[in-house]
């Protein structure tokens, strides 16, 4: 028994000599004021940067917040920088005039989250330089004020932000009949004519096929839910389509633009989830638009899954039978719930969160397909409606 | 008193708390090389307890069922950031929800074979004499569920023997008589065990099991080896419990596998955790050297 009694003594001693020096990759450090000047010296970005540490710097110019959200792996150089930012805010023109005080650029782009004490009711914003240029998109976040996330890569100088006209918001009525014969869709479109909600083609219109397939459009009369439990679409909204009864014809190629983003996380670092800062993109941009192929007859989660497939980028979906379509959980490795309880993902098309699941929504031709993350069920993207039913 | 081996003649405190601290530790840590030493020491001292029975246990129950463990896994969690393939439902294959699965297997692995050893150690009557005096009602309860399938198990064999011999056994005649001799084997045994229920709780009360002024006979004896043993025992809780709120043996599975492995700090704890699961085989193999040089001697 001598010996055990040694053996306490021998640990507790490397114990002391070892310490306790743990380092575990990124990890959020919570924020930072800006000093009046601006002036953050070189010694705290070493810090950041030797930490990895994700740190949040906040300043108020002109009643308005901004936070620079800092991530320690993206700083190539660490030296003294000027983070101040002076904000004017044209809260009729929804634009907002932004000087740099820093005098040369930080030689990384982090992301400049502005609160805007209006809501811009937009979700996209382009940040223009001195010469009217546009320099880079914005996204736009936020539940009541909005917030304008965007990362210039030469924070010089002045910039405008303006808020986005968005076309296409308005709803799609007219639908462009292309030249296409008896495909599987039309006879689909039998089908579901049956259904009291929907608008009647008419029999006469030669196959009134758009660009991904005929599509029905609700008048908005309906006032009840249908079978999957989907409150009645908006008017001039296309209605959900099953798919189970949509054949996929791979010889019709269309082209759709996609993407898929996260910015509202940056707004909620404090409340992510710390084992996922590391799968967290600097920018909050998982996938920048692209155009991408599709065939005729596929939804939103098929190009979804397709997507991520080309792009290596990790998702996880699972089939809900009562809605009758599949619910994204997860877009590289962002989880719902790992922003808070009211975090998880929601898509957008043509500028309208759908009020039913990304398989229903039947893809046509030159559609916009966005896929954000909200922190606040929907209100901070924009899209509390597709969630709340009102 | 004749007990299954050296560590179980120490005081019931002191097997208690081991068992308690090993079984917290197995359950709560998930540390790759933690659950390893764990399962390693769990595995050799049900082997010395049971010899081949633990084996077999191993062979046909416990192996398939991490097995399972294993692969069932990476079929329902997808997370993870190394993307081997996909499955067929469209969802990836991820290596970290393999790795976890795996972790998972051996936890249950381990934390299985320790219940093993402690039904070995702590007899009916050492948890009786822990609890008996705070909560006696809940210590015979308690002790009497953990006997109940072991007894079970035997009054069914005993049954199913006498039943065989009069012809009235599942294997003897055709399947409506085979179906009915089932039922009756069924019916007797959950009359027997209602029975011994009743029986062995009226003949505590006959005792006077549980009233005031009541002491427990017992025959244990807290002596100077149980000091030292609790106070190893004590020492590697406490610092093992340190070590945990200090993050010394932070492992993480998801999104990516990251911990901490080579630091000398959590190095530490492996080692006295190693020496912590392996005190009851420490302890036999010393006293089995002993009583060997002493019979080599006669």
């Amino acid at each position: 028994m001598k010996r055990i009694k040694i053996f306490p003594v021998f640990i507790c001693i490397m114990f002391l000599l070892c310490g306790c020096d743990l380092k575990g990759g990124k990890n959020y450090q919570g924020t930072m004021e800006i000093p009046e000047n601006g002036i953050v010296d070189v010694s705290i970005f070493k810090q950041i940067k030797d930490d990895s540490a994700v740190v949040t710097f906040k300043g108020n110019s002109n009643g308005c917040d901004y936070e620079w959200v800092i991530f320690g792996d993206d700083i190539p150089e660490p030296k003294t920088l000027n983070l101040a930012v002076e904000i004017n805010e044209k809260q009729e023109e929804r634009s907002s005039g932004l000087s740099f005080r820093s005098e040369d650029g930080f030689g990384f782009a982090p992301v400049l989250s502005v609160h805007l004490n209006s809501n811009w009711d937009c979700q996209n914003a382009t940040v223009y330089d001195s010469g009217n240029k546009a320099v880079c998109g914005a996204s736009v976040t936020g539940s009541e004020n909005s917030i304008i996330n965007f990362s210039v890569d030469n924070s010089v100088g002045e910039f405008i932000v303006r808020a986005d006209n968005e076309s296409e918001n308005a709803p799609i009525i007219a639908e462009t009949p292309t030249e296409t014969k008896a495909s599987p869709v039309s006879t689909e479109t039998k089908n579901t004519k049956t259904d009291p909600y929907l608008t009647p083609v008419e029999p006469d219109t030669p196959n009134a096929v758009t660009g991904g397939g005929n599509r029905v459009i609700s008048d908005g009369s309906a006032t009840e839910q249908d079978k999957y439990k989907t409150d009645p679409v908006p008017e001039g909204r296309p209605m959900p389509v099953e798919p189970e009864d949509t054949q996929i014809d791979s010889s019709k190629t269309y082209t759709c633009t996609f993407s898929i983003e996260c910015s509202t996380i940056l707004n909620n670092l404090a409340e992510l989830n710390p084992e996922k800062i590391d799968v967290l993109p600097a920018d909050g941009i998982i996938l920048p638009a692209c155009e991408v192929q599709f065939y005729e007859g596929e939804s939103v989660y098929d190009v979804l899954q397709r997507i991520c497939k080309e792009n290596n980028i990790h998702m996880e979906a699972s089939w809900t039978p009562i809605y009758n379509s599949a619910y994204v959980e997860g877009i590289n490795n962002l989880y719902e719930f790992d922003c808070g309880s009211l975090s998880g993902w929601m898509y957008r098309v043509n500028g309208w969160y759908p009020n039913y699941g990304c398989s229903r929504y039947q893809l046509t031709d030159g559609e916009t397909v966005e896929w954000r993350y909200t922190c606040d069920l929907g209100n901070d993207v924009g899209g509390g409606y597709a969630v709340s039913g009102t | 008193m004749m007990y299954r081996d050296t560590f179980s003649s120490f005081h019931p405190t002191v097997n208690f708390l081991f068992f308690g601290l090993v079984f917290a530790f197995s359950m709560f840590i998930m540390h790759p090389v933690m659950l390893v030493i764990s399962l390693t020491a769990a595995l050799m001292y049900a082997v010395y307890l049971d010899g081949k029975r633990t084996l077999m246990f191993c062979l046909k129950f416990l192996l398939p069922m991490t097995l399972a463990a294993a692969i069932i896994n990476p079929a329902f969690s997808h997370e993870g950031m190394t993307i081997l393939r996909y499955l067929p439902s469209g969802n990836p294959l991820t290596l970290e929800s393999i790795i976890y699965g795996i972790s998972a297997a051996v936890m249950l692995g381990a934390v299985t074979l320790w219940f093993r050893c402690y039904t070995a150690v702590m007899t009916s009557d050492k948890f009786v004499y822990l609890f008996g005096k705070f909560i006696p009602s809940l210590s015979l309860v308690l002790s009497m569920t953990l006997r109940f399938v072991p007894k079970f198990m035997s009054q069914l064999e005993a049954v199913r023997d006498t039943q065989f011999c009069i012809g009235r056994d599942v294997s003897n005649g055709s399947i409506f008589r085979r179906i009915k001799n089932a039922v009756t084997i069924v019916s007797i045994m959950i009359t027997w065990s209602l029975e011994n229920a009743v029986e062995t709780a009226e003949s505590m009360k006959s005792r006077g099991y549980g009233l005031k002024g009541r002491t427990a006979f017992s025959i244990y004896r807290f002596d100077s080896r149980d000091k030292t043993a609790l106070t190893w025992l004590i020492f590697c809780g406490v610092f093992l419990i340190c070590g945990i709120l200090a993050k010394g043996l932070k492992w993480r599975y998801f999104p990516s596998i990251k911990g901490t492995l080579t630091e000398p700090f959590t190095i530490c704890f492996f080692i006295v955790y190693f020496f912590l699961c392996m005190t009851p085989i420490i302890i036999d193999r010393r006293e089995d050297k002993i009583w060997r040089s002493l019979r080599s001697k006669i």
